[in-house]
């Protein structure tokens, strides 16, 4: 794993170098327009979020990108190699945490970490690979036997194990209990300070608002807004909207970890 | 890209792996087989008190007519009636106890100078001496029925059949069962094993994982299939070893047999193929794989023979994939059938890998 961490780069500037450019991409189901001309670029080290309702094309967006699923129009290029003209060369250059992880029952952490270096042609040091997650202790367990939380960072460590220059995470903390969510959000600030740029799908506003450095608001298979979620919520203001009931200083959830802890709870 | 055989290698033994550890699916290949040997060795199907005899015409006379009708009359006489080759060859499988050769020029004669000849199965000594007996006193009173008051009714001085020993087989049922059984598995294994396994890859998403590497499919697809026929060897030796402890004979090849597993394992994986690519998840595949199956399991032979089923029933499942396959399993282990003997099952196996392989092609998604 390389430990090299990067400058975080001034987010949103333009002046770093685009890592991903995406430009007017297009995906269509017969009648369903899933995605109708998106473009964007993420900076190499950028955090880079895409939010939106169920439907809004998110996945189809990223998986595109990804070189999962065929591009009907439109271009997208990471790190130099367009998708659609070589997706296994860009497959080669990126980690993916697919929203629904599976892994094989049967093998265990360390046999399908294993495997799955294998199959990017290289050697790899699994131990090291669960050191990063904290998945240590569950070496010579099964996926099936991990908890919800531990899933997902499995399934973080099988996106790393081609030490990929780019990182896409879909939805990588739904399902998963505030300490489990916090304790998420604290390996992806790891992984961008190691170099790794980070793209992800969620659902969770404050999530956003946490990790990423931009993101792109999309519905209806286009984006709405695209910037540093401050000048998104600075955009509304200054349009004159007031929420109806000032925030408080803390809320809930800040009411439910104090009391809980930000220990992790695995039900093992 | 160069082929990779260490990944491949990886992916192969990972797909053992999965395999070995499921131990749900390695009850179902491992003891249960033995289970039903188990039941069907101890319950035996072969108690039948009745002398199967073939009856070769070579005279073709009113007098060797009048003879078969009259052995016709004995209720515990099983009558065929066939050529000299086939019927011997037929008891040379041993399909028949006795072949009664009436010559050409064959004359009734109470005295005994009949020229009959019958030949005896070796199989089984001790059954063949009641069933001479039984068959002299057979040939004697339907030859007297055949002209009565013609002939004093004094007994015969000498026997009117002379018996010849050939060189017979002594099948039993487990001789009968175990490449049945062995046919089974094989269909088993693709339709289940394989569809199974891999339509639950299909819905968790773990297959959709393996292409988000850089990895293509045919590597994992070809990896495991090559898993599942290693697999599928295992399993026969397995049930044919238990069969050789029941007191299986094998008159033919191994390498013969092994040729028909391996064919067969071609068609039933890509039967599962077919199944497992066109099926979204598991419901949907149980139905089909069942539907296919069913049938098979009980119409092509496993079992039972297939001689005990309406003429037009038996015509239909003759065209059955397991059909083929357990008429050629049993023409080697039974009878000691080369590859040229099994022409119309190799035909039929490889009509039937040729449709399952196109259709599961044609049907099959990765997603």
């Amino acid at each position: 794993m390389s430990t090299s961490a990067t400058a975080r780069p001034d987010a949103g500037s333009g002046q770093a170098t685009a890592i991903i450019s995406v430009r007017d991409l297009r995906k269509r189901y017969g009648d369903l327009v899933a995605v109708d001309g998106v473009s964007f670029d993420v900076a190499e080290g950028e955090v880079f979020g895409i939010l939106g309702p169920n439907g809004a094309g998110k996945t189809t967006t990223l998986e595109m990108i990804e070189g999962m699923r065929p591009i009907d129009s439109g271009t997208a290029v990471i790190d130099g190699v367009d998708v659609a003209a070589d997706p296994r060369e860009v497959k080669r250059r990126i980690g993916i945490q697919l929203q629904a992880s599976a892994f094989f029952d049967e093998l265990t952490l360390v046999e399908l970490l294993d495997l799955f270096g294998r199959l990017y042609g290289r050697g790899v040091d699994p131990m090291a690979l669960l050191a990063d997650v904290e998945l240590t202790e569950k070496a010579k367990s099964q996926v099936r036997t991990l908890s919800g939380g531990q899933k997902q960072r499995f399934s973080i460590a099988s996106a790393l194990v081609n030490q990929p220059r780019v990182l896409f995470l879909d939805e990588p903390t739904t399902g998963l209990d505030p300490q489990a969510r916090r304790h998420l959000w604290a390996l992806v600030r790891t992984l961008r300070d190691r170099g790794h740029t980070v793209v992800l799908t969620t659902h969770y506003m404050e999530e956003a608002e946490e990790l990423c450095d931009r993101v792109a608001i999309m519905d209806g298979g286009r984006i709405i807004a695209l910037d540093t979620p401050q000048a998104l919520v600075d955009q509304l203001i200054g349009r004159g909207f007031r929420k109806a009931r000032v925030e408080r200083l803390a809320n809930l959830e800040d009411v439910f970890i104090d009391l809980t802890g930000h220990d992790l709870r695995e039900d093992d | 890209m160069a082929v990779r055989i260490g990944l491949w290698w990886a992916l192969f033994m990972a797909s053992v792996k999965m395999f070995v550890r499921n131990r749900l699916a390695l009850f179902f290949s491992l003891f249960l087989p033995l289970v039903i040997m188990l039941i069907f060795g101890v319950l035996n199907f072969e108690g039948s008190t009745s002398v199967s005899l073939g009856v070769v015409d070579e005279a073709r006379t009113d007098a060797s007519a009048a003879l078969v009708d009259g052995l016709d009359e004995y209720d515990y006489l099983e009558i065929t009636e066939g050529t000299r080759d086939d019927e011997l060859a037929a008891l040379e499988k041993g399909d028949r106890g006795f072949v009664l050769v009436i010559p050409s020029g064959y004359q009734s004669s109470p005295t005994g100078e009949t020229g009959l000849v019958a030949y005896a199965s070796s199989a089984d000594p001790s059954q063949a001496q009641v069933g001479q007996g039984l068959l002299q006193q057979a040939v004697a009173g339907a030859m007297l029925s055949a002209s009565p008051g013609s002939m004093p009714s004094v007994p015969a001085l000498t026997p009117p059949v002379t018996f010849e020993s050939v060189e017979s087989r002594d099948l039993g049922y487990i001789d009968f069962l175990v490449p049945g059984i062995v046919g089974m598995t094989v269909m088993q294994l693709g339709l289940f094993g394989v569809a199974f396994g891999f339509v639950q890859l299909k819905r968790t998403g773990a297959l959709r994982r393996l292409f988000a590497t850089p990895t293509p499919p045919a590597y994992f697809l070809s990896a495991q299939v090559a898993s599942r026929v290693v697999l599928g060897y295992l399993q026969v030796a397995i049930r044919v070893g238990i069969g050789i402890w029941f007191g299986l004979q094998m008159f033919g090849s191994w390498l013969v047999l092994a040729v028909i597993i391996g064919l067969a394992l071609l068609i039933f994986l890509a039967m599962g193929f077919g199944i497992a690519g066109w099926a979204k998840n598991e419901d949907q595949a149980a139905p089909v794989a069942n539907l296919v199956s069913l049938p098979m399991l009980f119409l092509s032979g496993v079992f039972f023979p297939r001689e005990a089923m309406p003429d037009v029933l038996r015509s239909i499942t003759g065209f059955m994939p397991l059909t083929y396959v357990n008429e050629a399993l049993r023409g080697v282990m039974n009878e000691g059938a080369a590859l040229v003997d099994l022409g119309p099952q190799l035909l039929g196996m490889g009509v039937w890998a040729v449709i399952s392989f196109v259709v599961a092609v044609w049907l099959f998604k990765w997603e």
